[in-house]
């Protein structure tokens, strides 16, 4: 085979994409509106217990999952870290 | 991105060892061959150390999509940095989100497990199409798809072998069950496909020779 030509790759993507939003609007209409959680727990048979829907919550419907301080704390690391690779190996 | 959402405990002790084991023996063979890199390419290094920073982020935060999914950029991880190194970014990752309380303690072999099929599938997809597909942006959109995907097979095996503890359902029951669970899930595969295709093309543009494969 050879390289597709043009616009072939994106057509290719795009309808790939298309395929999968339609497998999972499917799937979504079939188990409802759940929150993470809650969704695995009822695919594997599990309580679901206390859990809503996770929608609505936070900014703009964002929520964080964990400790916000540990987050923070561990985002801040992470970010000196990059840095100091940053300075350090002068990408 | 596939990620299993189980408490510490769900589990058998049995296969919570077997997962560590198996993600162990991964980690270290990665360990083994990204050796040379610390001296030859120290971009990757730190190419590594901002997805590091950067998929931890997004991974924490649950998105109002479907009721609550997650991104985690596994796919752009491989993509960005190579199977060996990848797999060592997921799982620090892993381990990070567990100690914030994002995710059990013996779940993170099974779920490093999960990621590094992800990682590695992302960048086996991004290399293998190169030839055919040499445009960037479908290609690290189709790799992004084919990684999630297979990431959400490894997860629905790694669960139907394990079993979950206190269930009563049966296999039948649980794999079709996941199997909703991972349809859903791949539509969130769409947004990540989109915003990873445009990150790689906008590195592509201003840097590519932080692109594996594509350095002119």
């Amino acid at each position: 085979m050879t390289a597709l030509p043009g616009k072939k790759g994106l057509l290719i993507f795009l309808g790939l994409l298309a395929l999968v939003i339609v497998i999972s609007l499917a799937a979504y209409q079939m188990t409802g509106q759940m929150g993470i959680e809650e969704r695995f727990s009822h695919a594997v048979g599990l309580d679901p217990g206390k859990e809503t829907v996770e929608e609505g919550g936070g900014w703009f419907g964002l929520s964080l999952e964990g400790s916000p301080l540990l987050y923070g704390v561990v985002l801040g690391i992470l970010a000196i870290g990059c840095y100091a690779a940053y300075r350090h190996f002068s990408v | 991105m596939a990620h299993i959402h189980l408490e510490d405990g769900s589990f058998t002790l049995v296969w919570v060892v077997v997962w560590w084991a198996c993600a162990l023996l991964l980690i270290g063979i990665s360990l083994y061959l990204v050796r040379p890199v610390q001296k030859s390419d120290n971009r990757r290094i730190t190419v590594a150390a901002f997805c590091t920073a950067a998929a931890f982020a997004i991974f924490q935060i649950s998105i109002p999509v479907f009721g609550g999914v997650h991104m985690n950029f596994t796919p752009l991880i491989g993509i960005l940095t190579g199977p060996a190194i990848g797999s060592l970014v997921v799982f620090i990752i892993n381990i990070l989100s567990a100690a914030i309380g994002h995710g059990g303690w013996s779940i993170i072999g099974a779920n490093t497990l999960v990621n590094i099929a992800e990682v590695t599938v992302g960048y086996a997809t991004w290399r293998l199409l190169k030839p055919f597909i040499p445009g960037i942006f479908p290609r690290a959109g189709i790799a992004t798809i084919a990684g999630l995907l297979c990431g959400n097979v490894a997860m629905i095996l790694i669960i139907i072998i394990s079993g979950v503890q206190g269930v009563n359902q049966g296999t039948a029951q649980i794999l079709t069950g996941l199997s909703l669970l991972a349809a859903v899930n791949m539509g969130v595969a769409v947004i990540e496909a989109f915003v990873t295709g445009m990150i790689v093309t906008y590195i592509g543009k201003v840097r590519p020779d932080l692109l594996p494969g594509e350095r002119p």
